[in-house]
């Protein structure tokens, strides 16, 4: 009855020119999502790779000055640039502190567009004014970007719907129902393999789709196993949760019509309400603290300093007496203040800069404990993890760089303190940003999810047995 | 005709379980979207309020002080949120609310909203807007996908020709059967959007015109998707048919299209980074007169016009203080260069605009949500507009406090310091967004492609329901 069930089905989708469209319409989608992909990520790189030329070309002028300083000629460049003085280089000699695209950016947007890639941190700026949001047009960003998570997530369970919808039903409609119900075959067995050959295609669909997508990227599937068979399996892992909603939806709903209804309803819950809901939660219970009152704050905080800028600057030296021993001349200029007070400035305001990284891990903490309402939330963030665009990436590329930018202060502040000059020498020595990405963990929400599926296939296999197929009977 | 046909279908779609809940469903999920929107919009206009006479007691409060240094002191400018945000969102959430004016930068609004959020925040917020666009459009396609259909397959569309009636009687029928609910509703959710908006302290502000007019577009693209949800109904043999149809419909018009018409306008006309963009500026700068650079070639240049002009032989006998003057014409260079900038960034917008609109043409949802976002003041445009209004305003700031300098004080006086009172005769920033008839002419070819939209779906629909 099986191998039956699967040759007849097989033609009647090929007849009706169901299979050559779903893969012509994968195929697409696929094709173009992924192209949007690889071309912000090329843009990514391109960018990165000029910012990083530029620092080596105007390292190269740093030398070039420095060289001409200490041969004791005069240099053509305003007074406050010359980069013996280490406030300069660290002013006008930045380093770029770049967040390079991992192999699989091109799966998800994510956070991508919202935020920079790279940033170069000075000597004098404020680590929370440091600016990561990236300069893209608002619109663009309301409207989302056309990427494979957008197709996986929002379209494929649409054309599982289109391909599902009326399995049984229209058996119904077109009166082949009582021929079936003559037949020795329990009507859940009959729908699960129409509904099981129906899956075995688009196993084989995404998976060709998959793997084009892949030799597009120019990442070799088999060599690099573990990203595809991440993928891969994640979007069957979704696939599954849609066929198995399918199954229930065919078997205890009615007419085509109606399931049709039912299943698009599911689809609005689980795509659209449930994850704006979550965030809406989750910012009722974990509101952000005002950005603008934050910048009354800030304001207020530095006034006050800049008033006490002598007297910081004592405490400061007080602090650390290795300076006054070190550097015989103890000149003071404007640096030696603001260095001072803008340390303050920074530890003051630090508990409520970081307030705000704070209330962003709660927000994540609870919406990885509620994700599991709806698997679209899973698959995407699964897809932006895997992507490396995850609000947990920027997050990380957040801390890393302010920990850089400590470095970097850290690294020229005994210098300015010490009133030594910065010379040829000290160009090799100074820091590097290396960015380090997050450890991908295991796909256990896949497997979870290829579970879940499966327990929903079980539930409609043996739960109401007999009613449903009566009452489809009945209904004839 | 008209009328039996209309009575029958609306008694029909009443009767019909699913039309009920879908209907429950959609006013549920409006008056919690209105609910949240509305605390929302309290909140942020209560901290606008603090910040903006916060900020403006740390300037008028600076004491005595060097104009100059007031100058990189600086001030902020507070974007406020207008009534009609609460109806439709726009781009608000995705563009900052606060922009730093200080001497010699123009800044960026800094601090969205969308920054300080998780990542599924881009899945969308459950606004009115989201209600209005997403939810209701849908809402017509599952009212209307078997309206001509289910007379196929139960068989009466022969007894209904053979009424005797032409056809274009009972599809109008049908149409405002489907029509009258979403009229509705619409009409319900904006007068109570409106009563809502009007009881708001900041009446001022609100004006029931640009309502009506949000209101018209709203029902202009309803009825685009009853038009186009009947031309499917009307050609196609089964019901199930109809309903993938025209949900398809409704996923690459609101879904698809936005999307990939983002994807191509930053591709064909990308913004450049932020880091980009600083260093272009910078580029720029030092082609002309620093202010606080006496020594270079641009400097020496303006100094040798001026005391020429001034038929004077030494920077001292100038009547005012030349350093001053010296960084006012630093200013004017920089508020060049930042013009030049920012109209290259606006030209790419404008361009990509251009790609929405075009890619307008297969959907309607793309004119629709550019005219309601632009009546509501919450679109890319309103920015624009603020931060120029902002921009202005930082330059004259600039001029102001630069002039008192020049004046007060002789060349080469750092030391000078304005009185303690100066600074509260600075004017206070105030911004006006545009007007409504300014907007509708801005958007002319938004409204040019929707009418079209609107024209093209009636004749279309009228003249395929002619032989049926």
């Amino acid at each position: 009855m099986l191998s039956y069930n699967f040759k007849y089905e097989l033609k009647l989708l090929l007849r009706s020119k169901w299979i050559q469209l779903l893969s012509v319409v994968l195929l697409m989608l696929f094709g173009f999502a992924t192209y949007n992909g690889l071309q912000t990520v090329e843009k990514r790189e391109n960018d990165i790779s000029a910012a990083r030329m530029e620092v080596k070309e105007s390292d190269a002028m740093m030398v070039k000055l420095l060289d001409s300083v200490e041969q004791g000629l005069t240099v053509s460049v305003p007074r406050w640039t010359i980069p013996s003085s280490p406030m300069a280089v660290g002013n006008y000699h930045p380093r770029v502190a770049a967040m390079d695209p991992e192999p699989m950016a091109f799966v998800a947007t994510g956070q991508a567009d919202l935020f920079t890639h790279y940033v170069k941190p000075k000597v004098s700026g404020d680590d929370f004014a440091m600016n990561f949001a990236e300069m893209t047009s608002p619109v663009q960003l309301l409207f989302g970007s056309f990427d494979l998570a957008f197709v996986v997530v929002y379209l494929l369970p649409l054309l599982i719907i289109a391909f599902s919808y009326n399995v049984l039903s229209a058996e119904k409609e077109s009166g082949s129902l009582r021929l079936l119900a003559a037949q020795p075959l329990r009507l859940q067995t009959w729908v699960l393999q129409k509904l099981g050959l129906r899956f075995f295609w688009m196993f084989v669909l995404v998976m060709i789709s998959t793997l084009v997508v892949f030799l597009l990227s120019g990442i070799h599937p088999f060599e690099q196993g573990v990203r595809f068979w991440s993928l891969f399996g994640l979007i069957m892992a979704y696939t599954l949760f849609w066929f198995a909603l399918a199954f229930l939806v065919n078997l205890w709903v009615g007419s085509s019509a109606k399931n049709a209804v039912a299943l698009l309803g599911l689809w609005i819950v689980f795509v659209l309400l449930a994850p704006s809901a979550l965030n809406q939660l989750g910012n009722t219970l974990y509101p952000m603290p005002s950005r603008t009152l934050m910048i009354n704050e800030m304001r207020q905080l530095k006034a006050e300093m800049t008033e006490k800028q002598d007297e910081i600057l004592n405490n400061f030296l007080r602090d650390h007496p290795e300076y006054a021993i070190n550097d015989t001349t103890q000149s003071r200029g404007f640096y030696h203040r603001y260095m001072a007070s803008q340390k303050l400035v920074r530890e003051e305001l630090a508990p409520l800069v970081n307030s705000y990284e704070d209330q962003l891990k709660k927000q994540q903490n609870w919406i990885n404990v509620f994700k599991w309402i709806s698997p679209a939330i899973i698959a995407q963030e699964s897809l932006n993890r895997m992507a490396g665009t995850s609000t947990q990436d920027y997050e990380n590329f957040r801390n890393q760089v302010v920990a850089f930018a400590g470095d970097w202060r850290n690294h020229l502040i005994p210098l300015l303190f010490n009133n030594e000059k910065f010379t040829t020498k000290d160009v090799a020595g100074l820091p590097e940003f290396r960015f380090t990405p997050l450890q991908k963990g295991t796909s256990k929400e896949s497997i979870i999810l290829m579970v879940l599926g499966l327990m929903i296939f079980a539930f409609g296999f043996t739960y109401k047995t007999q009613t449903s197929t009566y009452r489809m009977l009945k209904s004839e | 005709m008209i009328a039996n046909t209309f009575f029958k279908e609306t008694k029909e779609l009443f009767r019909e379980g699913r039309v009920r809940i879908a209907f429950i469903i959609v006013v549920l999920l409006l008056s919690l979207a209105i609910g949240i929107s509305a605390r929302q919009y309290a909140n942020v206009n209560a901290q606008y309020e603090t910040a903006k006479s916060s900020e403006r007691a740390l300037w008028d409060n600076q004491g005595e002080k060097n104009p100059h240094s007031a100058a990189h002191y600086g001030t902020y400018a507070f974007k406020p949120k207008y009534p009609l945000s609460l109806v439709d969102q726009g781009v608000d959430k995705y563009t900052g609310t606060s922009i730093f004016l200080e001497a010699h930068k123009r800044n960026e609004a800094q601090f969205s909203a969308a920054t300080d959020q998780t990542g599924l925040a881009r899945f969308g917020d459950l606004t009115p807007d989201f209600i209005l666009l997403f939810v209701i459009p849908l809402l017509i396609v599952l009212l209307g996908y078997n309206s001509f259909t289910k007379e196929r397959e139960m068989g009466t569309l022969t007894l209904l020709k053979s009424q005797g009636g032409t056809n274009w009687r009972w599809v109008l029928g049908k149409w405002l059967a489907l029509f009258f609910p979403i009229f509705a509703m619409t009409t319900i959710l904006f007068l109570v959007a409106g009563v809502l908006l009007s009881g708001l302290k900041d009446f001022g502000v609100f004006s029931w015109k640009s309502l009506f007019a949000m209101y018209l577009v709203f029902l202009a693209y309803y009825i685009v998707f009853i038009n186009l949800v009947l031309l499917i109904s009307a050609r196609v043999k089964k019901s199930g048919v109809s309903l993938v149809a025209a949900l398809c419909i409704w996923i690459v018009a609101c879904l698809g299209v936005p999307k990939a018409a983002s994807n191509i306008a930053e591709t064909k006309h990308p913004y450049p980074t932020r880091q980009e963009f600083a260093a272009n500026v910078l580029a720029d700068k030092k082609e002309g007169v620093d202010g606080h650079n006496p020594w270079s070639k641009e400097a020496k240049l303006l100094e040798e016009k001026v005391l020429k002009e001034h038929g004077v032989d030494s920077l001292h006998q100038l009547p005012f203080n030349f350093d001053a003057y010296r960084m006012q014409k630093g200013e004017e260079h920089e508020a060049e260069v930042y013009f030049k900038h920012y109209n290259y960034l606006k030209n790419q917008f404008s361009n990509q605009s251009k790609v929405y609109k075009s890619l307008a043409a297969i959907s309607p949802y793309l004119p629709t949500r550019f005219l309601s976002m632009s009546i509501a003041h919450t679109d890319y445009a309103t920015h624009w507009d603020f931060a120029d209004a902002a921009e202005v305003y930082r330059i004259e700031t600039q001029k102001f406090l630069n002039d008192n300098f020049a004046q007060n004080s002789e060349y080469g006086n750092w030391e000078y310091q304005a009185e303690a009172s100066f600074w509260q005769s600075l004017p206070v920033f105030e911004y006006n967004p545009p007007e409504l008839q300014e907007i509708m002419v801005k958007n002319t070819s938004n409204l040019f492609i929707l009418g079209i939209w609107l024209f093209g779906s009636f004749g279309v629909l009228l003249l395929s329901t002619k032989t049926i």
